[in-house]
C-alpha cells in the first residue's frame, strides 16, 4: 500500500471513528485517543505489506489499536484505579441520566476495570465484534470471550451502581 | 445459589443476540424456574442497554487531515524522489527541502505594501536561515476545529526566525490574519507544501492568507532581537470570524 494514498485515505475514513471510539474507551482521553489514532493509522501505513490477508482487515486494526492503547496506558501510567464520584443521594436506579451523563459515567466505570476487561466491553459494545470476532482479534478462544465478557460485564455493573447510574 | 455458568453463557449468549434455537428454549426453561437467572438476565439486560445508548466520540475533525498529512509523500514538484524516506520523517525538514522554492514561488504570489526590502534582498539568507531544521524548535502550538476550519499552527524557532507552521484543511474559502504588534518584526517569507493556491498578502504587522482545501504553509518572520511577541490569529469565513486563537513566543534565553 506504500504510496497508495487512496486505498489509505478509504480504509481511514471507513476506520477514523472506531479506531478513535476505541482508544478513548480504553484511555479516557480525547488527545490521548487522538495520538494513538494517529499512531495507529501509521502503523498501518508503514506495515501493510506484513498484513496477513486471510485475517480479516477489522481484525488486524483493531488488535494494533488495543495494543497501542494498552502500551499507552502503560507509559503514561494512568493505571491507577480512578475515583469514583460519590453517587448523588437522590439517584435511585431507574433516573434517567442524558446521553452526556451515561457516557461519563461509563468511562469512570470502564476505566475503573482491568484492561484486559474493558478490551472486551470495548470491542462487544463500542466496535459492535461478535464472540467469534472478537476471539480472533484477541487471539483467543470463543470460550473464553464468552467467560472474559461476563466477569467484565459483572464488574462494570457493579461499577455503574457505585456511580448510581444502572 | 451461583448459576451454572452454562446458564449464564446462555444469558450473555441470549442478551447479544448469539443463542441458537435450541438454547433460547433451554434458557427459557431455565429461567422460567429460577428467579436468581431471571434477575440476572434482567441486570446484565439493563447494563447492555444502558452501554449501547452511549453516543460514540467525534473524532477531531482536523484528525484524519493531519493523518493523512503525516503519510503523505512529497509532490513531485516539492521534492526529489530520493527525499522521500527523510521528507516524511519531519515537517520542518520537509519545509527546509521545499523551501527554496517556496520562496520563490511566494515572490510571483506576495502582494506587499509595507515589507520591508530586507525581507527579499536576502533570499539566499533566508533560506540559509531555516536550512537547519533541526533546530527549529516548536514553541507553541493551537488547535482549530471549527466547522469551516480544521487544523492545527504552530508556532516555531529556527534562530533569528519565527515560523508559524498551518497545517490546514477547510471546505470553503477561508482567510486567515496573523498580527504581531511588534514593529521589529516583519514578514520575511513563505512557503508550502502539497499543495498550491494558498494567496499571501503582507502589511505592516500582519500577514493576510487565504485558503481553501488541504492546505500546508509557513510563514516566516524575522525577529532580530529574539523579542517576547504574541502572534493573534483571526479566520474569517465569508467575512465573519469563525475562530481566534494567539501564539506566544517567550525567549528562552
Amino acid at each position: 500500500m506504500n504510496g497508495d494514498r487512496e486505498a489509505f485515505e478509504t480504509l481511514l475514513v471507513q476506520y477514523e471513528k472506531p479506531v478513535f471510539n476505541a482508544a478513548y474507551r480504553m484511555l479516557n482521553s480525547r488527545d490521548d485517543a487522538r495520538d494513538v489514532t494517529q499512531t495507529v493509522f501509521l502503523k498501518v501505513f508503514e506495515n501493510f505489506d506484513h498484513y496477513d490477508p486471510s485475517r480479516r482487515f477489522f481484525s488486524w486494526i483493531y488488535r494494533i489499536t488495543l495494543n497501542e492503547s494498552i502500551n499507552w496506558l502503560g507509559k503514561s501510567k494512568r493505571l491507577e484505579p480512578l475515583q469514583y464520584e460519590a453517587a448523588d443521594e437522590g439517584k435511585g436506579p431507574e433516573q434517567e441520566v442524558d446521553s452526556a451523563n451515561l457516557s461519563e459515567n461509563v468511562q469512570v466505570a470502564l476505566m475503573s476495570i482491568k484492561a484486559d476487561y474493558r478490551t472486551v466491553i470495548v470491542l462487544k459494545h463500542f466496535l459492535g465484534c461478535s464472540y467469534i470476532e472478537i476471539s480472533e482479534i484477541l487471539e483467543i478462544p470463543e470460550k473464553k470471550v464468552k467467560s472474559r465478557l461476563y466477569s467484565a460485564r459483572q464488574l462494570l455493573k457493579d461499577a455503574l451502581i457505585r456511580t448510581g447510574v444502572h | 445459589m451461583a448459576i451454572e455458568q452454562k446458564y449464564t453463557d446462555l444469558i450473555n449468549a441470549d442478551i447479544d443476540g448469539e443463542i441458537s434455537d435450541g438454547d433460547k428454549v433451554a434458557l427459557e426453561a431455565f429461567l422460567s424456574e429460577n428467579a436468581e437467572g431471571r434477575a440476572l438476565h434482567a441486570e446484565l439486560t439493563g447494563l447492555c442497554t444502558s452501554l449501547d445508548a452511549v453516543e460514540p466520540a467525534e473524532p477531531p475533525r482536523h484528525l484524519r487531515h493531519v493523518i493523512m498529512n503525516s503519510v503523505n509523500p512529497p509532490s513531485p514538484e516539492s521534492a526529489a524522489p530520493g527525499m522521500l524516506p527523510g521528507l516524511l520523517a519531519a515537517p520542518a525538514l520537509r519545509y527546509a527541502a521545499t523551501f527554496a522554492a517556496g520562496v520563490f514561488l511566494t515572490l510571483s504570489l506576495v502582494s506587499s505594501d509595507q515589507i520591508s526590502n530586507r525581507a527579499f534582498d536576502d533570499v539566499t539568507g533566508l533560506v540559509g536561515s531555516v536550512a537547519d531544521p533541526v533546530n527549529a524548535e516548536l514553541v507553541n502550538s493551537v488547535s482549530v476545529d471549527e466547522s469551516q476550519i480544521a487544523g492545527t499552527v504552530s508556532l516555531r524557532r529556527a534562530g533569528t526566525m519565527l515560523i508559524l507552521d498551518f497545517d490546514l484543511v477547510s471546505a470553503d474559502p477561508i482567510e486567515i490574519e496573523a498580527g504581531y504588534t511588534d514593529p521589529s518584526i516583519w514578514f520575511n517569507g513563505f512557503a508550502q507544501l502539497e499543495s498550491s493556491g494558498t494567496s499571501v498578502s503582507a502589511k505592516s504587522g500582519r500577514v493576510t492568507l487565504g485558503m481553501q482545501g488541504k492546505r500546508r504553509y509557513a510563514v516566516y518572520l524575522h525577529n532580530e532581537g529574539g523579542r517576547q511577541t504574541t502572534v493573534n490569529l483571526q479566520f474569517k469565513a465569508n467575512g465573519a470570524i469563525v475562530h481566534e486563537a494567539s501564539l506566544d513566543y517567550e525567549p528562552t534565553d
